[in-house]
């Protein structure tokens, strides 16, 4: 095996993964909740009462800034899920139905490496999708809204700069959040010849998991579950950053992504590929 | 198929190994640490004589008090008696910064929003980020050279910290309380002694208090409070992390932000209030904003009966906050017994009468009932 190959097998997943008309349909669906968002606070008479609707949202008037994080905050429970649901259900189902495993698996890939590039292009989804929501977000926040100086939950004030960089770092822990469900995806998705099966069934298990975090019945469950630290992205915007969510959402994520792929490993290699 | 097999392997020992990592790191966490054996005086003079004078630390209070836990209401910058109720229910996390007895900043870390207590000398910044509400008390200058400014009571007293609370129950050790040393463990990863306070009186609901003082610093780290009959702690407030190095000094200079709602108060010189002996309910703890003005007439007029643990507060008729019967949420936690409301939990009880009149302690309510009617 050349060691160049696994590079020039997620080149070309990569590649197929976004010239791929879907995903540019979920992309631009994402782009367009915080242009929505924008619009629609633009466009009422009435201003928003404090403490009111999602994070952020009577703030938006004052500063466009914030329309990327009320975006994000109301794409994280369903929207990102839903769209990340779909590309990791999709990576070995989706070959297996089109009949495509076969031939990808008879070059001298081997099924590890395979894997491997395929949970990396359901990463690449995953930033690409966070991405999306934030950037367009601050352009429709630009264009619709003044821009200034950004207040965090402290009631401390940060300069424009500083907010870009914020706004870095919660695209990367939101990015984070979905390893997890992006290895449950994979790993279904190698159960299954069936695409959508697999789609509907990580997407569910996502719900579940948000339903679960609610009940105070199952408190004991909640730092187990894969969504638990999904709003934490909240604590990036303290001052000073409180990190122990970032890090406790980081080590949960690994924890799902070695006991998913691992399991994903041993049902993909013992898989018979017929079609 | 033995080839299959071992294929599946992999699968299964990777999530056993991360199984034993994570049940080896809990009994990591909870491993007792040898110490050099102290006695109980000698962990009290430690704990007066810690020179701890700033400070970051994460501050976790876990209230088990079998109350119904009410959704986090969050409303107002300055707490009145329904978030006073909230601190008793659930769990909370706040960060907590001291630099010097003036400056100290309260951070109640909520999911999605914030609310902070900033004190800087003689200003005092309450922030509230979910409606985006700042108030602002200003004692003012005079009063500050009257008190002793090199006490650190100013802030600490104000901020809900371990050290704080541990400050209120040692203070209130009589022959009353049988003070013992427990084994010595760890909090936040400092190694600590433990003290361990056991009321004498079968009247009250506390079944001990313990006291976890930082071997190093004599700072108070944990505090425990258990109840009768319950094996959980009633009441906790412990670090979780904690910094000893000074916190940046920006961290205490606040200006309310752009489009805020600024309230402006001034906080009368306050006189020396009466301290009632006795171990405070928690409640005081917990409530940032215990220098409101309001505090100062309504504790007029208080007396206390009994002694120690097992002390009756009792506020004369008209002190009961009107927020006790307009307020749904606090009504629910009520019940009705005769003669007027009252809230028990697993650690105090609360009788408010009908004619307004209220009485509080660490005891059963049949106590308060009967410190009620022998008025």
């Amino acid at each position: 095996m050349r060691p160049g190959l696994g590079w020039a097998l997620l080149g070309s997943e990569l590649l197929v993964l976004f010239r791929r008309l879907r995903t540019w349909a979920m992309l631009i669906a994402l782009a367009a909740v915080p242009i929505l968002i924008a619009v629609a606070v633009k466009l009422s008479s009435r201003p928003t009462a404090p403490g009111r609707g999602p994070l952020f949202l009577d703030r938006i008037t004052q500063n466009g800034l914030f329309v990327a994080v009320t975006a994000l905050v109301v794409c994280v429970p369903l929207f990102l899920p839903l769209t990340v649901g779909v590309v990791a259900g999709d990576t070995i189902a989706g070959e297996a139905s089109l009949g495509t495993l076969r031939y990808l698996l008879l070059a001298p890939a081997g099924r590890i490496r395979l894997l491997l590039v395929k949970y990396a292009g359901a990463v690449a989804f995953c930033f690409a999708a966070t991405a999306t929501v934030a950037a367009s977000g601050a352009l429709a926040g630009f264009v619709l809204f003044p821009v200034g100086p950004v207040t965090l939950l402290s009631g401390d004030t940060i300069s424009v700069g500083e907010s870009a960089w914020r706004s870095l770092l919660i695209a990367a822990y939101i990015t984070v959040s979905l390893l997890g469900l992006s290895a449950i995806g994979l790993l279904i998705s190698t159960f299954t010849d069936v695409p959508v099966g697999a789609m509907a069934a990580t997407i569910v298990l996502s719900v579940v998991s948000q339903v679960l975090d609610n009940l105070p019945q199952l408190e004991w469950l909640h730092p187990w579950l894969f969504s638990h630290h999904w709003l934490g992205f909240a604590d990036l915007l303290r001052q000073p950053i409180s990190w122990t969510s970032f890090g406790e959402n980081a080590l949960l994520q690994a924890g799902y992504m070695a006991v998913c792929g691992a399991l994903a490993y041993a049902k993909f290699s013992n898989k018979d590929v017929l079609s | 198929m033995t080839r299959a097999r071992r294929r599946w392997l992999p699968a299964l020992l990777l999530p056993f190994a991360l199984a034993i990592a994570v049940v080896f790191g809990a009994v990591q966490a909870g491993a007792s640490v040898s110490l050099p054996p102290k006695s109980a005086e000698e962990i009290v003079a430690m704990i007066a004589r810690t020179e701890v004078r700033a400070l970051s630390g994460t501050v976790e209070q876990d209230a088990g008090l079998g109350l119904p836990e009410l959704p986090a209401s969050g409303q107002g910058a300055v707490p009145g008696a329904a978030s006073a109720l909230e601190f008793l229910t659930g769990s909370h996390t706040a960060r907590v910064y001291v630099d010097g007895p003036l400056k100290a900043r309260l951070q109640i870390l909520d999911q999605m929003a914030e609310r902070d207590v900033v004190i800087n000398g003689g200003d005092a910044w309450f922030y509230n980020s979910q409606d985006n509400s700042a108030t602002h008390l200003t004692v003012p200058a005079p009063e500050m050279p009257a008190q002793n400014i090199p006490t650190p009571e100013m802030p600490t007293q104000e901020i809900p910290t371990p050290e704080a609370m541990a400050g209120r129950f040692l203070a209130a050790i009589d022959a009353g309380t049988e003070v013992t040393v427990a084994e010595a463990s760890s909090v936040a990863g400092q190694s600590v002694y433990s003290l361990l306070l056991n009321p004498r009186s079968t009247e009250t609901l506390v079944d001990s208090v313990s006291i976890d003082v930082d071997s190093e610093t004599g700072l108070p780290l944990r505090v425990e409070v258990r109840a009768k009959g319950q094996a959980e702690p009633a009441y906790s407030l412990a670090y979780t992390q904690l910094d000893l190095s000074r916190p940046d000094p920006a961290l205490f200079a606040f200006t309310p932000p752009q489009g805020a709602t600024v309230t402006e108060k001034v906080v009368p010189a306050k006189p020396d209030r009466p301290t009632p002996d006795g171990p405070p309910a928690p409640e005081a703890q917990a409530t940032p904003g215990h220098g409101s003005p309001g505090d100062d007439s309504r504790s007029h007029g208080v007396t206390v009966t009994g002694h120690g643990w097992d002390s009756v507060i009792a506020l004369p008729a008209g002190s009961a906050p009107a927020e006790f019967t307009s307020n749904p949420q606090l009504s629910q936690a009520l019940q009705p017994v005769d003669g007027g409301r009252a809230l028990t939990t697993s650690l105090l009880s609360v009788l408010i009468l009908d004619d307004g009149r209220v009485y509080a302690g660490m005891v059963p309510l049949e106590r308060l009932q009967s410190a009620a009617a022998a008025r």
